[in-house]
């Protein structure tokens, strides 16, 4: 039982990461039904805006004070590159046939992976460390230091984090949906481009926000995900991404809530199969086999997903 | 080149003064040749010596030879051929080439001030051709009324071409120094864009469209022969052997592609079968399988693995399509080299000996040839890598067959018409989920055939060889080349393990150029290098007077436009 | 539910029937878009359907084809059940063409309808690639056949042109040489003429007599009530998805309801 209360822990944790970046997949592709392969690189961006900052203008300093101007720094970073991206490289290709922005896509990514590789520790006027190995992330006080103890079941500063921050985004991302007028904006275009339009909804801004807030929330899990394993590195979006990818398609792509539902569930998932698989094919080595087996599944078998309703018939 | 030109009012102003423009940049660039390009003695093979032309030098004397010839041609006006496209192509690369040349000096020897006066000289000298180009008009030529050679002379044209091709690979393979090679790259694609821009290219298209068989004979030929010219040497072996594979296997995910339009991200995991299958069944003490069947078992073992893996792999075709194919075989790829690195004994059976992979594989031996051992062939030497070569060319060749005769038939029609519209296809009566699985299988076979090979020529194997970006990179020959076309994978293939071998300068930023170029390609080129025309009509020349003549019938009747077709631009986006 | 049922069975006594589609109703979630709608059609005969936008033709006809799985009723061709996926459809003897045409835009008009052989023929894999005599005759005659086709619908000299690059009214006629390769039946048009200026429609007229001269059923889809009623020796009418009435072409024509559909739907079809 114990052991089952510490892998629900951890599934929720490892599931409120999977659920932050998975948004992202999924409020780009219910309004331009684009798979934004490069999402996961937002992630990464977003853990390097935010040790950029804390290098910059707080080195040393661990104060809690600090995480919430990392987390901008974070966000400014991951929302600058994001809407670059959705500028420079996809607009072009909106009415393009689809493979065309899939393969921009994975471009995209390997372009963002080696820059941040190659020139990292080159950025002028700053003293950058090297970013071809893992780089340290700054733990700040309050959310790191020593775990909780619940009976047998031990619940790290960290993992609180990141779940509280996946509760604060849910509750700001469901006020910016349905209460604000970009948010009504968004849910229009999502429906219907076309007629959105020419009710006077300007669909190209809708899109630059819809990829500016996967990115937001990308950018928080990646501070969380800094906070969690202590170093970042440069090729952390790929894993993450293709899994918060999964976690999109599980709970119904196109589908906000779906998201954070597929996420929790994928990291449960995981979680419950590292604890729970008999045999040699269980434990940590196996669980990301686990969890791309159960994209295939649910792809093959329910490809709308735990929530959506949207029928997905792309193409 | 663009078809985008000068307004006609400058042309038709300066339009005399083409020529001379034109002439004046070749005898420029020839001038150059003589001239000291670097003040630095000790970079790009010493450009420092006045009169006394050396690499760089002689090939921007290249450049001069032929500027003179195509301003000559200008000046006498000829319809038949039309000089100024040669011209525009010529001075555009003949700019790259030089400014390539100056900046690497600039930046070899520490400053701008090292370049001395030759590339200048030069610089202006491509600006006058490409300004002669442009002012001059373009002529529409049609090579169908050209002289008709007989045969004979014609395969004589493509022979000498094809030996004048292999003299050029041979060289260009050479260069040591990667600015040089990089510069005769350019030089290369300014001189042969110059020469066949002129209306040679489409008349020895026309050639090689009228004598298919030779030309695809010679081709062979010549690759068949490369090994020859390398004395017995393996460096340049080790990188063609590598092309070959590559081209091999990505010519097998064009099928799937290509043809079919699926896309599949996950492809290196059929390679990856194959070559896994063979390293277990090899002769290596690492080998976990404790059978040892000969090699040609193996193969077909290893082929028919990785099959039956694209079958299973292709199965949710029937389900998903489209965006969602290519995420499922990303997660297939991804258990695939999972698998790989787990599957120690630890967790689960010993199969791949997990992270440390399989090594010390033996080299092949087939009927008592030993893949390993320096062959001599007429005096030349052939060492290990060219042994491999040649299996690798049969391979290819074979590879090639299947695709091309593939394309050529029902079942390549039925996977085309999937490709353009699967609804319809299916009310055609395709099967379609059949053909969907038949190009998977088909393209996991060749593919794990080429594996099989691949792990005897590497020696071993470990799953860090079989990762996403590796199927990425396949990914991007397929579409850098054009999809759906044989040559057009070949030259994607090449260009893209090519170039990192050869520019080791830059090789740490290889990864960074390659995301840009798939950017850049889908942005402004999305068909490919060599793009796939599924007919090339314009050497069927009845026919296109025919098609003309039709539209020019159809004009007064036709009132709703043909844009009502479903766009397509991935095919004929220009 | 106004199902006026004129049959007129007297007068087709004695010939075959191809087509037989028993009370079809389509639902999508609470929406019925065809409504128990049945359907005979006899060799040698042409059957228009007409009726308002949004009438229910097109999902009609997706019923008759597999593409949709009909909720209720059936539907029967030379007496068997048809099941209900477009391939075996296909091969049974069904072939349609396309409201917004569909071809393979990057094909050749030849290759388009080769393609449309391929229900016919056997070629795999294996065989494509040794290319056998047996193959070699098959491709042959596929090749035949399908510039048989192109001459027999007047494209006799497009067959090497792109599909895409085609005017409009060939690409319709394409359409419909691509579906004869299947070697059907049947031939369902879905709205033939649309976009064609009248000239084409004369000559798509004669082609639709033509086929049916050949001993083949034709089913048409069309707006058009001048070519309808010259074309068809019946006509049905559906109306929200019900079928209206069903009759040769004058008694459709004079009949009241159906002009008044067609005036009265009008309003209704734009907030629908």
């Amino acid at each position: 039982m114990d052991a089952f209360a510490q892998q629900l822990v951890n599934g929720l944790t490892l599931g409120s990461l999977y659920a932050l970046i998975a948004v992202g997949y999924t409020v780009v592709y219910g309004i331009v039904q684009l798979i934004n392969f490069a999402h996961g690189e937002i992630f990464m961006i977003g853990a390097f805006g935010a040790l950029s900052t804390w290098l910059i203008f707080f080195d040393g300093n661990l104060a809690l004070w600090v995480l919430p101007l990392m987390i901008l720094g974070a966000v400014i970073a991951s929302v600058t590159t994001a809407v670059l991206m959705e500028r420079i490289a996809y607009r072009p290709l909106r009415h393009a046939p689809r493979l065309a922005p899939l393969i921009t896509a994975i471009g995209i990514s390997i372009f963002l992976q080696e820059a941040v590789r190659l020139f990292y520790d080159e950025v002028p006027f700053f003293d950058f460390p090297d970013a071809k190995q893992r780089v340290p992330f700054p733990q700040i006080e309050v959310v790191t230091g020593p775990a909780f103890q619940l009976g047998n079941v031990t619940i790290q500063r960290s993992a609180l984090f990141t779940i509280g921050c996946l509760v604060m985004c849910s509750a700001g991302l469901w006020y910016f949906v349905n209460r604000t007028r970009t948010g009504k904006g968004m849910q229009a275009v999502s429906q219907d481009p076309d007629t959105a339009r020419l009710m006077g909804i300007n669909v190209d801004r809708i899109i630059v926000v819809a990829f500016a807030v996967g990115a937001t929330l990308a950018a928080v899990a990646g501070v969380a995900q800094g906070l969690q394993v202590t170093n970042i590195n440069f090729r952390m979006g790929f894993l993450a991404g293709l899994k918060a990818f999964t976690a999109a398609v599980l709970g119904g792509i196109g589908n906000v809530w779906g998201a954070v539902v597929g996420g929790l569930t994928l990291g449960l998932v995981e979680a419950m199969a590292v604890q729970f698989i008999p045999g040699t094919f269980g434990g940590s080595p196996w669980k990301d086999v686990w969890a791309f087996a159960l994209l295939i599944i649910v792809l093959v078998f329910r490809p709308q997903g735990i929530l959506g309703a949207k029928v997905v018939d792309r193409a | 080149m663009s078809r985008r030109t000068l307004p006609d009012s400058v042309r038709t102003t300066h339009g005399s003064k083409a020529p001379w423009l034109a002439l004046a940049g070749g005898i420029l660039f020839l001038v150059s040749g003589m001239l000291s390009w670097s003040y630095d003695d000790r970079i790009l093979g010493d450009l420092s010596i006045r009169f006394y032309p050396a690499g760089i030098q002689l090939y921007a004397m290249l450049f001069g030879v032929i500027g003179v010839i195509l301003a000559v041609l200008l000046l006498r006006r000829p319809a038949w051929l039309s000089p100024a496209r040669g011209l525009r192509i010529l001075g555009t690369t003949g700019i790259v080439f030089v400014v390539w040349v100056i900046a690497s000096i600039a930046y070899q020897s520490g400053g701008l001030i090292n370049a001395n006066e030759g590339g200048w000289v030069a610089l202006v000298g491509a600006v006058l051709l490409t300004a002669g180009g442009h002012l001059s008009p373009e002529v529409d030529i049609d090579v169908r009324r050209w002289p008709r050679l007989s045969s004979t002379l014609e395969i004589v044209i493509i022979v000498v071409l094809m030996a004048i091709l292999l003299f050029t690979v041979a060289y260009t393979l050479d260069i040591e120094d990667g600015v040089i090679f990089a510069a005769f790259l350019i030089a290369l694609i300014g001189l042969a864009g110059g020469l066949l821009g002129t209306g040679f290219g489409d008349y020895l298209g026309f050639i090689g469209a009228n004598n298919r068989r030779p030309l695809l004979l010679a081709a062979f030929l010549v690759a068949f022969l490369f090994p020859f010219t390398q004395d017995g040497s393996d460096a340049n072996m080790s990188i063609a052997t590598q092309v070959l594979i590559f081209a091999a296997t990505a010519l097998g995910l064009n099928i799937v592609v290509g043809l079919a339009g699926l896309l599949d991200l996950g492809y290196i995991a059929f390679l990856g079968t194959g070559a896994y299958v063979a390293a277990m069944l090899s002769s290596s003490g690492f080998a976990t399988v404790g059978w040892k069947p000969p090699f040609v078992v193996v193969m077909l073992i290893g082929a028919a693995t990785a099959a039956t893996f694209g079958l299973i792999i292709g199965s949710p075709t029937l389900r998903v399509s489209g965006d969602y194919l290519a995420i499922v075989t990303l997660g297939f790829g991804e258990i695939f080299r999972l698998a790989m690195f787990n599957l120690d004994g630890n967790n689960g059976p010993d199969l791949t000996n997990g992270p440390n992979g399989i090594p010390a594989i033996p080299d092949l031996e087939l009927l008592g040839f030993d893949f390993g051992e320096v062959h001599t062939v007429a005096g030349i030497p052939l060492g290990r890598f060219s042994n491999y070569y040649f299996i690798l060319l049969l391979l290819l060749m074979f590879v090639m067959l299947v695709f091309t005769r593939l394309n050529n038939s029902r079942i390549g029609r039925g996977w085309v018409a999937i490709r353009e519209d699967e609804r319809a296809a299916e009310a055609m009566g395709v099967n379609v989920f059949g053909l969907k699985l038949l190009a998977f299988s088909v393209g996991a076979f060749l593919a794990g055939l080429a594996g099989t090979i691949k792990a005897h020529q590497d020696t071993s194997v470990s799953p860090d060889q079989y990762v996403f970006l590796e199927s990425a990179f396949l990914l991007a020959a397929v579409v850098l080349g054009g999809m759906g076309t044989v040559v057009g994978v070949l030259v994607g293939a090449t260009i893209l393990k090519l170039l990192p071998e050869k520019l080791r300068e830059v090789n740490d930023y290889r990864l960074l150029v390659f995301g840009l170029l798939l950017v850049v390609m889908m942005r402004f080129r999305p068909e490919g290098l060599v793009p796939s025309k599924r007919r090339q009509l314009e050497f069927h020349g009845e026919d296109e007077e025919l098609s003309e003549l039709l539209q020019a019938e159809h004009l007064q009747t036709e009132h709703l436009k043909p844009e009502q077709l479903e766009p397509e631009p991935l095919q004929g986006a220009k | 539910m106004t199902v006026t049922d004129t049959p007129t069975t007297d007068r087709e006594a004695g010939r075959v029937t191809v087509l037989q589609a028993s009370n079809v109703t389509m639902r999508f979630g609470g929406l019925t878009a065809v409504d128990d709608v049945s359907m005979t059609v006899h060799e040698g005969e042409i059957v228009g359907l007409i009726g308002p936008n949004g009438a229910g033709k097109t999902t009609f006809f997706n019923c008759l084809t597999g593409m949709y799985i009909p909720t209720e009723g059936r539907v029967e061709l030379g007496g068997e059940l048809l099941p209900p996926k477009p391939l075996k459809v296909v091969r049974a003897g069904m072939a349609r063409t396309f409201q917004n045409i569909r071809l393979f835009a990057n094909m050749t008009a030849l290759e388009n309808v080769m393609v449309g052989r391929y229900c016919r023929t056997s070629a795999m894999a294996l065989t494509s690639i040794l290319r056998g005599p047996k193959f070699r005759r098959e491709e042959e005659a596929t090749r035949e056949r399908a510039q048989e086709l192109l001459d027999y619908v007047g494209l006799g000299r497009s067959g090497e042109l792109l599909a895409r690059n085609m005017p409009y009214g060939d690409q319709r006629r394409l359409e419909i040489a691509r579906a004869l390769a299947t070697d059907p039946q049947i031939l369902l048009l879905d709205e033939p003429t649309a976009g064609m200026n009248p000239r084409e429609t004369e000559e798509t007229m004669q082609l639709i007599f033509k086929i049916r001269d050949s001993g083949l059923a034709v089913v048409v889809i069309e707006h058009d009530m001048r070519f309808i009623f010259a074309l068809c020796d019946r006509v049905l009418c559906l109306v929200r998805g019900s079928l209206l009435i069903e009759g040769s072409p004058g008694e459709v024509q004079s009949d009241h309801r159906v002009i008044e559909a067609y005036i009265g739907g009008d309003d209704e079809e734009e907030t629908a």
